[in-house]
């Protein structure tokens, strides 16, 4: 069974090195519209860290007019950490609030001189876990607290939220379309090509059958040709994309990313790479069996 | 070997190239297939090499019915035929050695036994001194004789030809029929497709007569 597969892998590579532009246009297209989607997807994973950073302002807080004392203080932070959309609780006093006040205020503090130092309520902070950062689990989580803890001036930025599921939700849609369009191309392409060698060899194919190759043993060097031209396309993808990011995303994310306070751009992680390179295989693959099916015939 | 029951084959709804074919080919027989152009010569061959199935009726080639079966298995029947063309259906690529090698190469034989049955085959037709020539320096003849090799080269059940001499000159002609004569003389059942009646009566055989489609006669000299 190893020399067979040899001999696929042989006849594979024969088959490349007979037709040079045809499979250098293969590679090429595969690799030039997976260097594309690569791009979109060190864009939108960069960006998505930044939107992961803004969640984290995804808070509910709930105004205290009067502080309880400490054991139903310590009862309520309690019962609020339980709940299961619920990451971290913090009480913030009448005085700490007053004091971050002043910090925002920086040079204009002085205006606050002279005022009660309980003049802003205490609140409670809760932090949501990453998951329930959308519009429906705060919700639960705003209906919970107002039923089970008694709490009810309860602020959590409604509009923001929307907004900014929404903007999610685009960035996603657009990945998708984009996505789905440009490998669609691509397959069409290889598929082609493909197709184009198959004519090519359709002498030898003919004959091939006439001395009793299966339609397999005729079809697997075809195959074997796609996935290694799909292979090779996929890691220039990395390689290209790589170039681009470092010659030109990277200055324009970095700049973006700092001044929201997210650390550096980064490039794709080795995953996202090694999924991509098999992306580019089964690309080849795909395109090698939609050829195979209508030229190859007893 | 060879047992062709009520087959008939059409490419149109209203005309028929092969029309209620009955026949059997004993083992070891050299049998003409005889009839003008369009009689059904080669249609009958394509049927009995699988690439193309009869629209009714059977074929059975050595106890095996070759209409019920998949392309896999047809595969494997052939690498028990020889099948020859009157346009040779060489690799241009390939040099003479390749191109008799290949059918052995398909088959996964070891390499020691490929290079000793593919010398042996093309010392058969007399071409050993062009082991290493590509087919297009090759004569009309001599690339004929290549692609009997090749069909020889895996000792086949039966041989067919379909025009075999077709594209060659007379005195060519008798050369190939020889190595006809030389296969079924080894034991290889023959059927040769040909409307050259000048073969047929130098080397009488058994003549089967196509006319449109249908067999008009079947006679043994």
């Amino acid at each position: 069974m190893f020399e067979r597969s040899g001999f696929f892998v042989f006849r594979a590579l024969r088959n490349m090195r007979q037709s040079p532009m045809l499979c250098g246009a293969a590679v090429g297209t595969v690799a030039v519209a997976l260097t594309i989607l690569a791009f979109f997807a060190i864009v939108v994973l960069n960006v998505q860290k930044l939107t992961r950073h803004w969640s984290e302002d995804v808070q509910v807080v709930a105004f205290i007019d009067t502080a309880p004392e400490e054991r139903l203080l310590r009862q309520w932070i309690a019962d609020i950490r339980g709940l299961p959309e619920v990451e971290k609780v913090e009480f913030v006093s009448s005085i700490e609030a007053l004091k971050r006040f002043k910090k925002r205020l920086a040079d204009d503090a002085d205006l606050l001189e002279g005022v009660d130092l309980d003049i802003l309520p205490a609140s409670l902070e809760i932090t949501l876990n990453e998951d329930s950062r959308n519009r429906v689990a705060v919700s639960t989580l705003v209906s919970r607290l107002r039923q089970n803890t008694g709490l009810s001036d309860l602020r959590y930025g409604q509009e923001w939220l929307e907004r900014f599921e929404a903007f999610v939700s685009l960035l996603q849609l657009a990945g998708a379309i984009l996505g789905g369009f440009l490998l669609f191309a691509a397959l069409f392409i290889v598929a082609n090509t493909i197709k184009l060698t198959l004519y090519a060899r359709r002498d030898e194919l003919e004959i091939m059958a006439l001395v009793g190759a299966t339609p397999m043993f005729i079809k697997s060097p075809f195959l074997l040709e796609g996935v290694l031209q799909g292979a090779l396309g996929g890691g220039l993808a990395v390689a290209g994309a790589y170039a681009l990011f470092q010659l030109f995303l990277r200055q324009g994310l970095d700049s973006l990313l700092l001044a929201s306070g997210v650390e550096r751009v980064t490039f794709l992680p080795m995953s996202w790479q090694l999924l991509l390179i098999a992306a580019g295989v089964l690309l080849g693959l795909t395109g090698s069996l939609l050829s195979l099916r209508k030229l190859v015939r007893i | 070997m060879i047992q062709i029951y009520n087959v008939s084959r059409a490419y149109q709804k209203d005309s028929s190239a092969l029309d209620d074919i009955t026949m059997k080919i004993p083992k070891g027989d050299f049998v003409y297939i005889t009839g003008s152009s369009g009689a059904g010569k080669s249609t009958l061959l394509k049927l009995l090499y699988g690439a193309e199935k009869p629209n009714r009726g059977q074929i059975l080639i050595d106890g095996q019915n070759l209409t019920r079966m998949s392309p896999a298995r047809i595969s494997l029947l052939r690498r028990r035929m020889g099948v020859v063309f009157q346009d040779f259906k060489l690799l241009t690529t390939r040099t003479v050695f390749e191109n008799v090698a290949f059918p052995l190469e398909i088959q996964g034989r070891k390499r020691y036994e490929i290079s000793k049955k593919v010398y042996q085959s093309i010392k058969q037709v007399g071409l050993e001194h062009k082991l290493q020539r590509h087919p297009l320096e090759l004569s009309g003849g001599e690339q004929q004789r290549v692609a009997i090799a090749r069909a020889l080269v895996v000792d086949p059940l039966v041989l067919l030809a379909d025009e075999p001499t077709g594209n060659l000159d007379p005195e060519v002609t008798v050369e190939i029929l020889e190595l006809f004569r030389g296969a079924n003389a080894r034991g290889t059942t023959v059927l040769l497709a040909t409307h050259d009646r000048e073969m047929i009566r130098r080397f009488p055989r058994r003549l089967i007569v196509l006319e449109s489609g249908r067999l008009v006669d079947d006679r043994t000299p």
